[in-house]
């Protein structure tokens, strides 16, 4: 596996990545349940546990990148 | 006063089209960030996570649809198109006669095939000799 320490670009858009699919988790969940058509439920349903997966896959490529960051700005 | 609790807080179609929104959204900019990652292991990360929300962009268009849920757009007129046709035919052929004339200053390339449409990697760079 080819591990680059993480650019401040590549952080602010993991960040900002967590930030939309909280966002998405929390509205798919709450219009699948509110939700009258069944088929539209069903997606929704359906997609909240994918944007589930999705902010766990970018909260492991933090993880993941978290040992390799300097602790010191590099010149 | 407070809505009955059987009122839903928006209709389903609002729900729905607030939903497709941000995953328009959402693949715009892992597209960016696709682009502008340095790591290649973030790179791939966000290369799918864009496949996925671009599939379920998609998923959610095509139920919305089938339910009725989506206007779609009128056709385009025929005389429309005709109109483009036209005029990138003529611009493709004047790209083409520019990049044979500044090719036949340079001889020794063979000329692209355009037929594929699966992208062949270009060659792979060899440095010159007196490189370094």
């Amino acid at each position: 596996m080819n591990l680059q320490p993480l650019t401040a670009k590549e952080l602010e858009y993991i960040a900002d990545s967590m930030s939309n699919e909280d966002l998405l988790i929390k509205q798919c969940t709450s219009a699948g349940l509110t939700c009258t058509n069944p088929q539209i439920r069903q997606v929704l349903q359906h997609q909240s546990q994918v944007h589930m997966q999705h902010y766990q896959a970018l909260l492991n490529c933090l993880q993941q990148h978290q040992p390799l960051a300097p602790t010191q700005p590099q010149a | 006063m407070y809505a009955p609790q059987s009122q839903p807080f928006l209709p389903d179609e609002d729900l729905a089209h607030t939903v497709l929104s941000d995953l328009k959204r959402v693949t715009r900019e892992y597209a960016t960030a696709a682009t502008e990652s340095v790591c290649p292991t973030v790179r791939q990360q966000f290369t799918q996570l864009l496949n996925t929300t671009l599939a379920m962009q998609g998923e959610l268009y095509n139920a919305m649809s089938q339910q009725k849920m989506y206007n779609a757009a009128s056709p385009a007129l025929k005389q429309e198109i005709d109109k483009q046709l036209k005029s990138y035919q003529s611009t493709q052929q004047k790209t083409n006669q520019f990049v044979q004339q500044r090719k036949s200053a340079a001889p020794g390339q063979s000329p692209q095939a355009f037929g594929d449409w699966a992208y062949q990697p270009a060659p792979q760079w060899q440095p010159p000799n007196n490189y370094m």
